[in-house]
This record gives C-alpha cells, structure tokens and sequence, in this order.
C-alpha cells in the first residue's frame, strides 16, 4: 500500500540521518547496551564478528552514508503475508546473531524497530536498517568496513522465542481537520454528492467518497472529522478531498491542523487464548466480564492502548495517536499472550 | 447476653489477664464481661472485680440497639419506645440531630388546623441522598430476597463511592444497583446483570458502566463466575430435583473443562447444561423456560447445546439415572 512504503520510507530516511550523525561510537546513543558486550573501536570487530558469525562472506566496502535505494518496495499488503513469513525467518536470524551481544528484555524503542523490520522485508538490507539504538553498537564496525555483507544484520536484540513476527494492521484511522470557515450545511448537503444532513438527528453533514473509502462529519464551524481511512497518508489525502469539496461548493476552505486522533489495528497471534489466566495474574490491567463483552479489555499502561483480546486469538489495539504505539503494544503483549496459550 | 449490635468495633479495654480475649457485651448491666475468666473489665483498672458479684464497677456502656419494649404485644398501638430507631452510626456520619414528631392532642395545632411546628426538619441533609439510597438498596434487595449480610456490604460500598465522589455525575440509582451486584460478587454468590435489572429501573448497559468504574474507584477486583454459582438458583427456579441440578452442574463443569464452548458466557453454559440434564431426566423443561428464567434467549442457549450435544455421554456423571438414555436426546 502506498501509504506505508512512503512511511517506512520516511521513517528510514529520518534514522539513516541518525545513522550519519552517530558515526562516532558513542555509548550514550545506546544506553541499554551491557558494558561486558560493547565493542571499543580499537579493537577488531571484524575478527569477533568473523569468529561468532557463520555467514561472513564478504568484506563490503566503507558505509558512510546510508544508501537506501536497494530498500525492496514490496510494502504491498499482498506481499505482506510473504514477507511476514519470510522476514519471521530472518528476524530468527538476526536474533540469534545479536542473541550474543546483548541478552535484554525487549526495549521498547528496538521493538519498534525490530518489527519495521521485519515489516520491512529482507534482512539482506537491514543491516543498513535504522536504529538508533543499534547506531552505536554499529558504528565501530563502519570505519572499519563492516564484515557481515548481505545477510546477518545488526537487529537488535530479542532472543528468537520472543519475536512475534506479527504486525498489526490498521483498520481504521480517524482524524480531525480544521476547515477555518463558517459553513452552511444545507447548501452543502443540496448540493454535493453523497452527502446527508438531518439536523435533527445530527448537527453535521455526513459526506462519503469512494477513494479513499471514507466517511466525513463536517460541522458548521469548519471544523471535520474524517473517519474509515486504512493509514495515515490515506486520511490524510482523504481529508484533503472533502476540503476540495468543500472549496468548490464556494467556501473559502483551508486545511489547518490535520491531526490524528485515534487509531485502530488488528491482528491474529493464531493460537487461542485463555482469557481466565490473563484476568487472574494481570487484574490491575485487564477487565474480563464475560455477560457484558466476550472479550478481554486490557489497558496498557505504556504505551497508552487499549486491547481487546478474544479467546480466538484475535486481538485489536485501539487508542493510539502513533502507528509506532500500536506496533509496541503488539510486542508488549506477545510474550504475556504467549504465556497464556492454551494447549 | 453476647453483643448483638451491629458491626461493633473494638473496645480498647481488655482484660488484664487476658489480653487477647474479646470481651463480651453484658446487655443486662451494661458491662464488658473477659470470657476467660469472668473479670469485668472498666476503664479505671481499681474498679476490676469478679462478674458474680451483685455490685459491678467497671464502666456502662450505651447500648445502641433500639429499646427493648418494641415487640410487646399486648399494647396495640402505642409503642413507648422512647430512645427512636436503632442508630446506623458507621453509615450515616451521626444521627444526633434533633427531631420533632408529629403531635398528638389539641395543643399541638395552630388556629388554621395546621400542626405547629410543622415538618420535622430535615436531619443530616449532607447525607440525605445516601439514606435515599440505602433504602432503595433495602427494596431492591427485598424483591430478590437477599440476606442482611449482602445489603450491608452494599450500603458500605456505596458508601465508599459516594464519600470518594468520583462517580458523582452518575445516577444514585445506578450506583447502588451496581454496589448490589458487586456485594452479589463478593459474598460469593454472584446475581446476573439481568437479574439485577430485573429490580432496578436502570438498564444493563448503565448498570455494568457504573460497575467497571466502581471496580476502578475502589481499586478492587471480583472473581470471575463460573457456571456453578448459577446452578441451585436456576434449577430451584424450574423445580428440578436435585439429581438434576447436580448432573447440570456436573455437565457445565466438564463442557468447559475440556474447552467444548471457547468464548460462551458462563449464564449460557450452565442454562444449555441444565437443558441437557432436564431433558435427560423424568423433569424435561423446554429451551424457552429456561430461558426466561436464565434471562438467556432460547437462541443462545441452542447454540450453546450444539457445541456440548456432540460430547454428551462423557459430560454425564458416571451414576446419573437417565429417563431418556443419551443417544435419544434432542439434537437441535
């Protein structure tokens, strides 16, 4: 899908620039870094890389700027299974080599990383993959032309049985916009398409439009509400069409502070659950009340998401401003998920 | 003569020998009796002599209950209780305000026929929405004969959250409805959402919102229901023996033991449970009965029979005597 190549895309310019700025070690860039597995920059990285690793091929040439043009486009949500397969595949990989460096609980920050990875595709170019906790541990490798080539990235740090290999997908994006005019809502109900108005029902004209597929609340002060949109740049342009309505009905609309206010993915960890075991050790978090909701409410204290989780295995996180909370969450709960299996 | 007023605390007098002894209310002679070794026990420790003796010195104490004489019989109306109601101190912060009853005779009316000193004033108006929820909680409990024990835990938590105030945008009503539920809970013997509903005016959606934010305020939590704690109720409802009733609960317990209704709310379970015992029985009771009495539709408690149906003859108990053998019973 366009919209998430052109975040990831965004996303790993913005690290790859992190990347450049980190070039000299620096410790302080990583701070969950154990002491015992930091590697001074005098010594030879090449030679412990060489010895721990299996697949050293080849001895690639100096990388001093990030160059993402071999990055694969196949963000496709059709692909996405693939590379969800695939990429499970190689994060077990990566783990296992950086198992070695640095045995820790899954930082939230790496985790995030760890799943654009994984999201990302194939780790022969995940070495180069953004992250601004592995810049440290990366960067003495680089003057001295890093060793590992095409295959076994620098991915942080959850041992294999911790990856999920999941990525939540988004269903549903809702954003706010101001307009920055007075509308007449009836003018605009006559006259655009695909719109309703029923004041007495509700103070707003619902408008719909068919790419992307959405729905718009538009009030009288100017203000929107666009709701139904699968990612953010699709809100986004989404949005941006009803303002276009909007402008050609006559009023002098502008597009101030587009926000994203909420947004909801889903998933499948593809085994069932036992609800009874999660209430019972997690109470302070989760709410389990068979007669009013089949589902388990868990509330998630960092970062701030709510997630149903159903007995199929189903889960749904909602409440998130960023796509990144929802990818944290998803890994926060994997591991507690995973616990409560049921055989 | 033991104590029998309500949730008494404890005195701080104990006996001298006996530290650890409660001490035992004489309601006779308003003392404080150790059970150990019959002292009876005041404040001031040179006044201490032996129960037996005719001539008692440790400290009265008030006694709180409601005046003895309120179950004479032989006088018809008038009850000369002189000391009022019993007084309710650990709930409504002090009932010693002042009151004035209506009169009786000539002397207490004004030219107009109006009574002088007319409506007794309101007492302890800061909690007189806490009373009117107090005795909106006695009816409500009334209506599906709750014990005392359960009432009083509800008033405690409503007292809870109303003097937090968290809640206080909510609906009393809806509060103290919720309170009962949770008091159900608590004690061990938990009431549907529906059940509830069913004395409140207040709907099921408001009554489990008013729940989750209780649970929140109070920073408790309740157990989960099982399908056990339905089953003496609803089975006594549809006058099942009890053979039944233990073959029902015996079903439920195994069908969700071997994971036969994954995600099914436990109501649903135990109704499509008693189905299969009733209908395996000489008592057959239709899916309809049991639903109005469950609050389960009839839908429900089919879909919930399918899913067990398949693995009838293991859910049974061993030494159940069937009316209907097991492969004749209804498939649905």
């Amino acid at each position: 899908m366009e919209g998430e190549e052109t975040y990831l895309d965004l996303f790993l310019a913005r690290c790859a620039a992190q990347d450049d700025l980190a070039l000299p070690r620096s410790p302080l860039l990583s701070p969950i870094v154990p002491y015992d597995v930091y590697i001074p920059n005098s010594s030879n990285p090449e030679t412990t890389f060489n010895s721990q690793l299996e697949e050293v091929t080849e001895i690639s040439g100096n990388f001093s700027s990030v160059d993402l043009s071999f990055l694969p486009d196949e963000l496709t949500q059709e692909n996405k299974d693939q590379t969800v397969i695939r990429s499970k595949h190689e994060t077990e990989e990566n783990c296992k080599t950086e198992s070695w460096q640095s045995r820790l609980p899954l930082p939230s920050q790496q985790d995030v990383d760890l799943v654009l990875n994984s999201s990302g595709g194939s780790s022969s170019h995940s070495h180069l993959h953004p992250g601004d906790a592995n810049s440290a541990q990366r960067s003495p490798e680089k003057p001295h032309s890093l060793p590992l080539a095409s295959i076994t990235p620098m991915t942080p740090v959850t041992p294999v049985s911790e990856c999920s290999g999941i990525v939540p997908q988004l269903q549903n994006i809702v954003s706010t916009v101001n307009l920055a005019c007075k509308l007449d809502l009836k003018k605009i109900a006559l006259h655009a398409k695909n719109a309703e108005y029923n004041p007495k029902r509700f103070a707003a004209v619902i408008m719909r439009i068919r790419e992307p597929r959405t729905t718009a609340l538009i009030f009288s002060s100017g203000k929107m509400v666009c709701t139904g949109a699968k990612s953010e740049e699709q809100s986004r342009l989404a949005a941006r069409k009803y303002a276009r309505v909007v402008q050609k009905l006559g009023f002098p609309a502008r597009f101030l502070d587009f926000k994203i206010q909420n947004m909801v993915g889903s998933c499948d960890v593809r085994f069932p659950i036992r609800l009874e075991g999660l209430v019972l050790t997690h109470q302070q978090f989760s709410s389990y009340e068979p007669e009013l909701f089949p589902g388990l409410i868990y509330r998630m204290v960092k970062p701030r998401i709510v997630l149903l989780i159903f007995v199929s295995g189903k889960v749904v996180l909602t409440g998130a401003k960023e796509r990144s909370e929802i990818y944290e969450a998803f890994e926060n709960i994997y591991p507690i998920l995973k616990g409560f299996k049921k055989t | 003569m033991a104590s029998t007023s309500r949730l008494d605390a404890l005195p701080r007098v104990t006996c001298p020998n006996h530290p650890d002894a409660i001490l035992v209310e004489d309601y006779r002679a308003g003392d404080m009796i150790c059970p150990e070794c019959g002292l009876v026990v005041g404040t001031d420790e040179n006044d201490l002599v032996p129960a037996f003796s005719f001539i008692t010195a440790g400290d009265r104490v008030i006694d709180v209950g409601s005046e003895w004489r309120t179950f004479s019989n032989d006088k018809a109306t008038k009850d000369p209780s002189r000391v009022g109601d019993s007084q309710n101190p650990l709930l409504s912060d002090g009932d010693l305000s002042t009151m004035i009853g209506k009169g009786t005779g000539a002397a207490s009316f004004d030219e107009f026929g109006n009574s002088k000193y007319q409506n007794r004033r309101t007492m302890s108006s800061s909690d007189r929405a806490m009373m009117n929820a107090f005795k909106e909680i006695t009816t409500m409990a009334d209506r599906i004969n709750l014990p005392r024990n359960i009432v009083d835990r509800t008033n405690n938590l409503f007292k809870q959250v109303y003097e937090q105030k968290s809640l206080k945008g909510r609906a009393n009503d809806a509060i103290a409805s919720a309170c009962l539920y949770i008091a159900c809970r608590q004690e061990g013997v938990p009431r549907t959402f529906k059940e509830i509903c069913a004395v409140s005016r207040i709907s099921k959606k408001e009554i489990g919102r008013c729940f989750k934010l209780i649970l929140k305020a109070l920073e408790t939590s309740v157990d989960l229901i099982t399908t056990g704690d339905f089953m003496s109720r609803f089975c006594s409802n549809l006058c099942l023996p009890k053979q039944v009733q233990m073959a029902a609960t015996h079903i439920a317990r195994k069908a969700v033991e071997l994971d036969l209704v994954p995600g099914r709310s436990p109501i649903s379970v135990a109704a499509a449970a008693i189905y299969m015992a009733s209908q395996a029985s000489a008592e057959k009771r239709t899916q309809k009965e049991i639903g109005d009495i469950a609050g389960v539709a009839d839908v429900t408690i089919r879909q919930s029979y399918r899913l067990i149906y398949p693995r009838a003859p293991d859910l049974f108990p061993t030494d159940f005597k069937f009316d209907t053998p097991v492969d004749k019973l209804p498939q649905l």
